[in-house]
């Protein structure tokens, strides 16, 4: 693995800066907007040349969403991605004319189905050599030359040229992919899942191919998968997301030698690996991603998250989601009105189920956090009134040797629970 | 534990299966000679790579295929269906472990060989399927209870009369009900002979009993809540429960798992598969785990069978297998998963791609790209033979043909 | 594709010729796959005897003058039965000669065809790619505008027009075209729709290709698949609207136009003379069913799901 070398400040290609990209929810008649989801919300890192940036996550944790906005296939809702031309850091929605197609040219992607990414009534040297043909810097016998050269690069060669996408295997599609992506001779690509639908032995030939052309040319790769042992092989560097915002980033291998954030260390517990001991205990997750329209308080991951302190931002939303899987509660439930996200008065239609929750609340059915960061609890008849702790979200921030991580934690708090 | 699984006879037992496709280029033979046994209690892992025929394997033990362009060219799938524990009539009791079923046999059929009514009556009872995809095998048309109570009404109507407390006779009013596929609880009653509004009630009511126990095994969050959701309305993990709590509902004897975890995230993977596992080490339920995932078919699987272009190239114990895996096909996946040490840009690949099983030649199905080929494989078949008492394996590194070079491990042509 | 094939091409020829080759046998491809199916080939074969027919009019029969389009009269042989000399298939009520009808009427009913399905593809292509590609407001207009003209029957439409215009042939070329090209407006927007969701069009956007460009080479030849099936469809659906039409008399008097003839010939029928509406109409049944065998065949055969594996 590469050793980490600090790096240079004009080594900065792209530099991600609090970009969030929020989706409309429309409804009725009238489509009128009623709330946004937050695919991705407020993320920042940069990418350096010559390097490999791993952008790791589970579905929906906006991943995608992030690199197309980097891509340029979608703008942000807030915040930006800046290029680095000619010595200043540029907004890439902002760009015009020559200067767009200046980062065009410099910033590629390879998608996941390598199927769907190629037109299907098109022949490799269309697919290849339209690059080439948009920006004029080939036609006729060069231009044959030239996707040639690209071809062979990937591991195909001329007696590919006159074929359709389907008469390829899928291996072989996504080398297709790799070519058109290298034809403009970019600075950065954006690999969006590219070896999610392929076989083992196919995804460690293309694994190969991107290492050995990423030396080459000087290649800059940002690498969006949910796959942390192709990761952790690819990427110098980590941004681990979850539910739209950044849980933890740094050096790939630090990050795999010990874990700053409880969701990054899930994560790895999910998967073990082939290496690993035959008996090491598999972990899941509890209960599943809340809902990025209305993401959780505090820190997002507090829901599932098996350290959560009274400082993670407990929350009323976190009480209607426990009554929902409550039997015999939700029925009853007749109004939440809220005086804020942390405070809120429950009003249930008897006074029974208004009990069973005051008395629910107090037990080991809640988790001990969440009785912890409860600030009052009244029963008033039909009426529950809680008030939690008012916590602020909990930002990202660095730790020693350049890591950093979104948890009120300390690293060594995460690491002793991954001991136990 | 390995040992008595050793000797614990099979629940099935697949002998030289024959899974033929017709295409516009000729005969595909996708599983072309595939034998193996499930033994009684065991999790069998059959792992191979996308076109490799372990589906086709896994789908041809309740004949999902659809027939033609499918041909069943050959072989036999014989089923041993285990006697239901007298004790407690299948519910589980301290003379049959909490099984509900007694060791000895039944009888035995070839699933292949059957008439489609017996087909029917084995699927989802004696042998459940569970998919990779629940968002499509779950009907968005119905609610979750419905779709779970169906199997209840096909298999179990015995059972829930009796529970009811209603006259035998309305068997045939349940079952012919049932095969019409009705709504939950609205309707359904109304086939049932005569006015026996109570009785109705009181099979409602143990119908939605049984309903919830079934998805109440699966760990779900309130599972009377549950039943009147729809399938749209669930997370990928929870389609997933109620698909295995469906299948498990009728305790079935054999699981098959078809990637049941490969649409979803790691952390719930994790999940799923702990509850696969825990079901199936309660209930005592053989399993034939499907998985193109390695790592993850090592956990599960006390035994694995690795597939390569409709052959079993090698099959043994788990631990046998990944400790000393012996066909270069079954070394060469495990050297191109990425490790923590493995060197950037420096993973194992195994060159070339799967060959087209069209009228294959007679040859290992691996020449081409092992790198240990000689020229006996490409004019020889290799079979799958014994090396220990538990591991077997399909080349001539272990196994010499009559004549030729012999390949080994140390020759390496690149 | 053959070894031989195979080395051919790695031996070179590298050029636009070899493009060329593979996109025709990529055509040849479609054309074999609905030469597998017989009922295809059976629409194929009667539409090419009626395109002989057409083509080859003026040799088989001599045009009338001065307009070749009017059925020639032969006053001295009115309502002649088939079999008699000089009219095989009999004479009209006016001594029209009805073999005269069904052969000329062949070069009318493909001009019917090719001027409506011609104009209303084009127009409707136009129309829903506006409307699938800008959306918004555009294309809520566009598609209430189209909702509109679907809401009303199309042969009440097309008569309405018709009626409105006067009775000529021309008049019913418009009524049809005025009525039909909704329907590839909505086809059209439909695929357009679905195929900008693809991922090569977003890969094409990678590359920083224009929006024309993208919509020139990588939508509009995914999405006219459906639109070719339903025109071939139309082929034969236009000409029987446009007989009904002429039937209930839209149409000049006198033109050798199938619809026309069965209109004329109708009253005879119930004294025994048959001929004069049976053998046009036996042409406009097989002319609509020939289309119809080949639509379907078209779109078996264009099917991707089937195509070129």
């Amino acid at each position: 693995m590469r050793a980490a070398v600090a790096p240079q400040a004009d080594d900065l290609i792209l530099s991600v800066r609090e970009v969030k990209k929020h989706y409309p929810i429309r409804e009725g008649a009238l489509q009128r907007v009623v709330g946004h989801v937050r695919a991705v919300d407020g993320v920042s890192f940069d990418i350096r040349r010559g390097e490999t940036v791993g952008l790791v996550g589970e579905s929906g944790c906006g991943k995608t969403t992030l690199g197309r906005v980097i891509a340029a296939l979608a703008d942000p809702t807030d915040g930006g991605v800046h290029y680095s031309m000619d010595g200043e850091m540029r907004r890439i929605d902002r760009l015009e004319g020559k200067a767009a197609q200046t980062f065009r040219r410099n910033c590629q992607m390879v998608f996941q189905d390598s199927f769907a990414s190629l037109n299907p009534r098109h022949l490799v040297i269309d697919l290849v050599g339209r690059p080439l043909k948009v920006y004029n810097e080939a036609a006729s016998a060069d231009l044959v030359e030239r996707v040639v050269e690209l071809l062979e690069q990937v591991g195909l060669g001329r007696q590919h040229l006159f074929r359709y996408p389907h008469q390829f295997s899928g291996g072989q599609r996504q080398r297709i992919s790799i070519a058109r992506a290298l034809a403009l001779n970019p600075e950065i690509i954006v690999l969006d899942e590219p070896t999610s639908a392929l076989d083992v032995s196919v995804q460690a030939q293309i694994l190969n191919l991107l290492n050995d052309l990423q030396k080459e040319r000087n290649l800059a790769y940002l690498f969006v998968t949910h796959d942390l042992s192709v990761v952790r092989h690819m990427a110098d560097r980590l941004v681990v997301m979850y539910l739209g915002k950044v849980a933890e980033a740094g050096e790939t291998q630090a990050i795999f030698d010990s874990p700053h954030h409880p969701y990054t260390r899930e994560l790895m517990a999910a998967k073990p690996d082939l290496e690993a001991e035959a008996n090491v205990e598999i972990r899941g997750l509890e209960g599943t991603v809340p809902d990025p329209a209305r993401p959780p308080q505090g820190c997002r991951f507090h829901t599932r998250c098996e350290l959560a302190t009274s400082a993670c931002g407990w929350e009323i939303d976190d009480i209607v989601r426990w009554l929902e899987d409550a039997p015999g509660m939700f029925e009853h439930l007749v109004g939440v009105e809220r005086t804020s996200e942390f405070a809120a008065e429950l009003a249930f239609d008897n006074e029974e189920a208004a009990g069973l929750l005051s008395m629910a609340v107090r037990s080991e059915q809640v988790p001990e956090a969440m009785r912890a960061a409860m600030r009052r609890l009244n029963l008033d008849g039909t009426k529950v009134e809680i008030e939690f702790e008012d916590v602020g979200e909990v930002e990202l921030t660095v730790r020693d040797d350049g890591r950093m991580a979104a948890c009120v934690l300390t690293p060594e708090e995460v690491a002793s629970w991954k001991n136990s | 534990m390995l040992d008595e699984r050793h000797c614990a006879a099979p629940v099935a037992s697949v002998r030289d299966l024959k899974v033929y496709f017709q295409s516009k280029r000729g005969i595909v033979h996708a599983v072309d000679g595939v034998s193996f046994d499930i033994r009684d209690g065991e999790t069998l892992g059959l792992v191979g790579e996308t076109g490799c025929g372990k589906s086709v394997t896994g789908r041809s033990f309740l004949r999902l295929l659809p027939v033609p362009p499918c041909i069943l060219a050959g072989g036999s799938v014989t089923f041993h269906t285990h006697v239901v524990c007298k004790a407690c009539a299948g519910v589980g009791c301290e003379a049959c472990d909490g099984t509900g079923r007694q060791a000895g046999r039944d009888r035995s059929v070839d699933l292949l060989g059957i008439s489609s009514e017996d087909m029917r009556r084995i699927r989802g009872d004696r042998i459940a399927m569970i998919f990779q995809d629940p968002g499509k095998a779950l009907n968005p048309t119905l609610p979750i209870g419905a779709q779970i109570a169906e199997v209840f009404l096909q298999h179990r109507t015995e059972e829930l009369i009796a529970l009811a407390g209603l006259p035998p006779d309305t068997v045939g009013a349940i079952r012919r009900f049932a095969s019409q596929s009705p709504r939950f609880g609205d309707g359904w009653l109304l086939s049932l002979p005569g006015p026996r509004r109570a009785q109705r009630l009181r099979v409602e009511e143990s119908l939605a009993k049984m309903v919830a126990d079934a998805l109440a095994e699966t760990q779900v969050p309130n599972p009377g809540k549950l039943m009147a959701r729809y399938p749209h309305e669930l997370s990928g993990g929870m389609r997933q429960r109620v698909m295995i709590a469906q299948a498990l509902a009728c305790n079935p004897d054999l699981l098959i798992a078809d990637e049941p975890t490969t649409a979803l995230d790691v952390t719930v993977e994790a999940r799923i598969l702990e509850l696969i596992r825990n079901l199936q080490q309660r209930r005592k339920t053989s399993v034939l785990y499907i998985s193109h995932d390695l790592s993850l078919v090592r956990r599960i699987s006390d035994r694995v069978a690795v597939m390569y272009a409709g052959r079993i190239v090698e099959i043994g114990t788990t631990a046998e297998v990944f400790a000393n895996p012996r066909h270069p096909y079954t070394r060469g996946l495990m050297a191109a998963v990425p490790g923590a040490d493995t060197p950037r840009g420096k993973l194992a690949a195994i060159r070339g791609t799967v060959p087209e099983l069209v009228d294959p030649p007679t040859a290992c199905r691996f020449a081409g790209r092992c790198p240990h080929e000689t020229g006996t494989c490409r004019s020889n078949d290799p079979v799958l033979e014994a090396i220990t008492p538990s591991q077997s394996v399909a080349c001539f590194i272990d196994h010499p043909a009559q004549s030729g070079e012999r390949p080994t491990y140390e020759r390496v042509t690149k | 594709m053959t070894d031989v094939q195979q080395s051919r091409i790695a031996a070179g020829a590298m050029t636009a010729d070899t493009a060329f080759r593979v996109r025709m046998r990529r055509l040849f491809g479609v054309l074999q796959g609905m030469a597998s199916n017989p009922a295809t080939v059976i629409g194929l074969v009667i539409i090419a005897l009626m395109l002989v027919m057409a083509i080859f009019a003026p040799w088989l029969l001599e045009p009338n003058s001065p307009d070749p389009y009017q059925m020639p009269r032969d006053w001295g042989a009115v309502r002649k039965p088939p079999g008699t000399p000089g009219h095989p298939l009999g004479t009209t009520n006016e001594g029209g000669d009805v073999l005269y009808g069904v052969i000329w009427g062949s070069r009318t009913s493909l001009q019917l065809s090719l001027m409506v399905v011609g104009s209303t593809m084009i127009v409707g292509t136009i129309v829903g790619s506006i409307a699938g590609l800008v959306g918004g407001w555009v294309d809520e207009v566009l598609m209430r505008l189209v909702d509109v003209f679907l809401s009303i029957p199309e042969l009440i439409f097309a008569l309405a027009i018709a009626a409105v215009l006067g009775p000529s042939f021309g008049n019913i070329i418009l009524a049809l075209a005025v009525v039909l090209w909704v329907k590839y407006a909505r086809i059209m927007r439909a695929q357009v729709l679905q195929i900008k969701q693809h991922d090569f069009v977003d890969a094409a956007r990678v590359i920083g290709d224009s929006k024309l460009n993208i919509y020139l080479r990588d939508i509009l030849p995914n999405a006219v698949t459906p639109v070719t099936v339903q025109a071939t469809l139309d082929m034969g659906n236009v000409v029987l609207i446009g007989a009904t039409l002429s039937f209930i008399g839209l149409s000049e008097a006198g033109i050798a136009e199938w619809g026309v003839l069965v209109s004329e010939g109708q009253a005879g029928i119930a004294s025994g003379r048959w001929w004069a509406s049976t053998f046009p109409g036996l042409m406009i049944f097989l002319w609509a069913l020939a289309f119809n065998l080949v639509g379907d065949g078209l779109r078996d055969a264009l099917d991707p799901r089937t195509e070129g594996r």
